[in-house]
């Protein structure tokens, strides 16, 4: 006798595909939190690193270029800009051997760890009125 | 500040122009499998999702080298690719796509954060047949690689059809078998293998016996029966993976038998001609008995003849063969 368990049909339905793509977004945000942390260590660690900035400048212009491509693909024109703004200056300051104290960078670099922050707060933000919202 | 992206298809359904190009995309056909490289496995997610939204197959790769691997073990019509990534990049993947030999035509675009005009120009010059920029709405990324789809399809139709015409120049199209274009072009390639590793090689000429009565009593449609049924019975007593027959003329034939000898060639001829005479052709005007003449003709690898006549003098001795063998003289084929 062949099975009675409910077998879904093969396929993807849009509204799954919908959901999938909100999970992502949720997902999104998971790694922009991860991403402000690791932007706030590499701040401290440039802010230490008197003697040889290069490494620190190398990976700040590589974790940027990766963030700008995700926030660009995710639709987040804002966040990708300061991204490519951080990357730029960060590359800039490699190229020409600039000290730990470049300002460019740290305008950059301020910048984004300041709108990664604000994106983390909006986040908690909804999650709490979507929680009021089914307590009510 | 919100988490919410800017507008897209996802968000914003009820726009016309979404619409009309989320629906375009639903209603495609066309199978169309795309390789998504990305090291980012979020985009990699992302754009897959997008794209199996529009009724794309989706693979993904995080390499340029994991994307070589996909391509070499199933064909996909697009890649869309990022530039930077470990390893090899983006445009070492495009050039390498480029130079390699692939079933049918890669289209690939490149999807990447770099927008400067010099990017743009070196990616093109990789070999990117398209350069967008992520940040790009997605329905105008949707809509480039639709090109591809379009591209790719059309590629692959001309491509099939190009098959099927070297196919209809070398078969005759009432048997099936091939034409006399194939004995010419591939003739002097069974008597250059002979010659060369010393093998014997036979041909059997054949003409049907009084082709034109049958024609004139039971009919032109009849005759063609009879035809075919020559080619089915006939290929059913050579081997399949070396022997083949060529139709040379209205009822002429000729069968190469590689690496046969006069006596094996001998054999064949009387087995093709039990086969012919086993049952008559069932056709609309009647049952239709025939037979057909064989000359029978073999070379020792010594005797093979050699030269720009080569060919004409088999042809010519098979010739003379049948000949004698219409004559009474067959090579005790009764």
């Amino acid at each position: 006798m062949g099975s009675i368990k409910h077998q879904p049909r093969a396929g993807i339905s849009t509204v799954d595909r919908l959901a999938a793509s909100e999970k992502l977004q949720e997902l999104f945000a998971v790694r922009l939190q991860s991403e402000r942390v690791h932007f706030v260590t590499l701040s401290a660690a440039l802010a230490r690193a008197e003697e040889s900035p290069a490494g620190i400048f190398d990976d700040l212009t590589f974790r940027a270029h990766r963030l700008k491509g995700a926030a660009a693909t995710f639709d987040f024109a804002n966040l990708a800009a300061a991204a490519g703004a951080l990357e730029q200056a960060s590359f800039a300051a490699a190229t020409s051997h600039a000290a730990h104290t470049d300002p460019d960078v740290w305008e950059a670099l301020v910048a984004l760890v300041e709108m990664l922050g604000a994106f983390e707060d909006t986040a908690r933000h909804e999650s709490d009125i979507d929680a009021t919202a089914h307590a009510d | 500040m919100s988490l919410k992206p800017h507008a897209s298809v996802l968000d914003d359904p009820s726009a016309d122009l979404h619409d009309t190009i989320l629906s375009h995309h639903l209603n495609s056909t066309v199978q169309c499998r795309v390789l998504i490289v990305d090291d980012d496995d979020l985009v990699r997610a992302r754009l897959a999702a997008l794209l199996r939204m529009s009724n794309f197959e989706v693979e993904v790769a995080g390499s340029g080298e994991e994307a070589l691997k996909i391509l070499s073990n199933s064909p996909c019509q697009i890649v869309l690719t990022d530039w930077q990534m470990p390893d090899m990049d983006g445009l070492a993947l495009c050039r390498y796509v480029r130079t390699a030999c692939y079933e049918s035509y890669i289209y690939v675009v490149m999807l990447t954060v770099r927008d400067a005009k010099q990017d743009v120009l070196t990616g093109l010059a990789a070999g990117a047949d398209d350069y967008v920029f992520k940040g790009t709405p997605v329905e105008e990324i949707l809509a480039r690689i639709e090109i591809g789809r379009r591209i790719t399809h059309v590629e692959q139709s001309l491509r099939t059809s190009n098959r099927e015409n070297r196919r209809l120049a070398i078969t005759d199209p009432l048997t099936s078998a091939h034409n006399l274009r194939y004995l010419m072009k591939n003739l002097p390639k069974e008597l250059a293998r002979c010659r060369r590793y010393g093998h014997p090689l036979a041909i059997l000429s054949c003409d049907i016996d009084d082709f034109k009565q049958v024609n004139d009593r039971y009919g032109h449609q009849a005759g063609d029966l009879v035809l075919q049924a020559f080619v089915a019975r006939s290929t059913s007593c050579l081997r399949k993976t070396s022997d083949w027959l060529a139709r040379i003329g209205g009822d002429e034939f000729v069968i190469v038998l590689p690496e046969t000898t006069l006596a094996g060639a001998t054999s064949v001829a009387k087995k093709l001609r039990r086969q012919l005479a086993a049952q008559p052709v069932a056709t609309n005007t009647g049952m239709v008995a025939f037979m057909a003449s064989v000359g029978v003709t073999g070379f020792e690898p010594e005797n093979v003849p050699s030269g720009p006549a080569a060919v004409d003098e088999l042809l010519h001795t098979a010739d003379q063969n049948l000949y004698a063998s219409k004559r009474g003289e067959i090579n005790g084929l009764d």
